[in-house]
């Protein structure tokens, strides 16, 4: 308990250092676009496939589409056929379909707000949720992308974390113990809920819920902050 | 500004995609109240980001590339995605009401409490929106499963604590509670129920039979 409240500590103030360091990145940021490029802001991680998307919203470019789609396409193809009973076909069809809205929504993509494998695994769970639904015949009114409520403009301090968290996560993520790693693939890749979870890995809820909750510790994802 | 949030589990359900749309919709709609929440919501799903990366690629055939770029001109379908955040109703609400509290079928269950039933397609779970007269009661009740409320006017009182627009409450089948509607004006709220609730009180129970799940 006190390690974590320690590493909490560590966290904010670490958020605090960034934030102030990033006011000035942001104003150079702005005054890029506004000459027509994006420039990478000094002492950032160059997101290869941020850029890529801003390239493809700003220009149509096809040329940096084809390549974001040889990287993401078969990513997409291997979640789309995790835990689940999808044929190889539909899963074709996902990537086909979730390909096609990033080319229609990476205008909307904003580089200070996300990292570009949190727009695309956005985009890519609300597709899959509603062809999920769409085999099952489900009707519903809303679509899993009614029911995605994006970060605000407004809130550049909680931005600039994510974006920065992303980076980070995917350092922690490799130091996982399998067993918590394996619990956040069945959540995350299979869609699975935390009891669905515990009854394919044959384990009490309590004990999954107290490795994500480990997990989660482990990546630094802030889940609480009262 | 929302004082009570979901669990963090749900949290991560709702950012895995795995929780039954009704409940997706609730907690969606506290997400568009409350910054905390959307503030862990975008770092849930860099954490799905993430996953996808870490992945082992599946190959991808050079005719899909192919039939993707030459559907690219296609025209992109219509979204409503314009979701309103701050203390307006939630956009995904505004859809499933046709705008207007004043549009709905309102149904008397007690002298304080009435009930509209929307669909959301999810047969296993009842969203409806309950209006509680200002300052009424709804009696001392359990419920067979777990219910999900989420306050979207004037607020009420369990005597635990005071709940107001944006603030989000889990119950579980063993907590018995009777909330009562604060003074001004009444409170409307959206509830999520997997099983039909329970009154507990002697003057109420013959109710008890009446109360089925409307799930649609």
């Amino acid at each position: 308990m006190a390690a974590a409240s320690c590493m909490l500590n560590v966290e904010i103030s670490q958020v605090l250092r960034c934030g102030m360091v990033e006011v000035k990145n942001d104003g150079e940021a702005d005054s890029g676009r506004g000459s027509g490029k994006w420039t990478v802001p000094t002492g950032r991680r160059t997101d290869e496939w941020s850029e890529c998307l801003v390239l493809i919203g700003k220009s149509n470019d096809r040329a940096s589409f084809t390549r974001f789609f040889r990287h993401f396409a078969p990513l997409i193809k291997a979640f789309a056929l995790a835990g689940s009973s999808m044929s190889a076909a539909h899963a074709d069809e996902l990537v086909q379909e979730v390909m096609l809205k990033v080319w229609q929504k990476a205008s909307g993509f904003n580089p200070e707000k996300a990292a570009a494998s949190t727009w695309i695994y956005t985009i890519a769970r609300n597709c899959r949720t509603d062809m999920f639904r769409r085999l099952q015949k489900f009707d519903t009114p809303l679509a899993a992308d009614d029911l995605n409520i994006e970060l605000e403009g407004e809130e550049p301090f909680t931005v600039l974390h994510t974006r920065r968290g992303s980076d980070r996560i995917k350092d922690l993520m490799g130091q996982l113990p399998p067993d918590q790693a394996q619990i956040l693939a069945k959540v995350y890749m299979e869609g699975k809920s935390h009891s669905e979870a515990a009854a394919e890995l044959d384990l009490p809820l309590g004990t999954v819920k107290s490795r994500v909750r480990l997990a989660i510790q482990k990546l630094q994802v802030q889940m609480d902050r009262q | 500004m929302a004082k009570h949030h979901p669990s963090n589990d749900l949290l991560m359900e709702h950012a895995a995609g795995s929780l039954p749309v009704a409940q997706a919709a609730c907690v969606a709609a506290h997400l568009s109240y409350c910054e905390r929440c959307r503030r862990i919501d975008s770092q849930l799903r860099t954490l799905g980001g993430a996953m996808l990366e870490r992945l082992e690629p599946v190959s991808v055939s050079e005719a899909l590339l192919d039939n993707v770029l030459a559907r690219l001109e296609d025209p992109a379908p219509l979204s409503y995605s314009d979701q309103t955040k701050g203390t307006e109703l939630p956009g995904l609400l505004e859809r499933l009401i046709n705008k207007d509290f004043s549009q709905l079928v309102w149904k008397r269950v007690t002298r304080a409490l009435s009930v509209s039933y929307l669909s959301t397609g999810d047969t296993n779970h009842e969203f409806a929106l309950l209006r509680i007269a200002e300052g009424g009661r709804i009696p001392e009740h359990t419920h067979g499963g777990n219910e999900m409320t989420l306050v979207l006017e004037g607020g009420f009182s369990d005597g635990r604590d005071s709940y107001h627009p944006g603030d989000f409450i889990f119950r579980s089948s063993e907590d018995k509670h009777a909330p009562v509607a604060l003074d001004g004006e009444d409170c409307i709220c959206l509830t999520v129920l997997d099983a039909p609730l329970r009154f507990t009180s002697w003057q109420h129970r013959w109710l008890n039979p009446f109360l089925k799940l409307r799930a649609s």
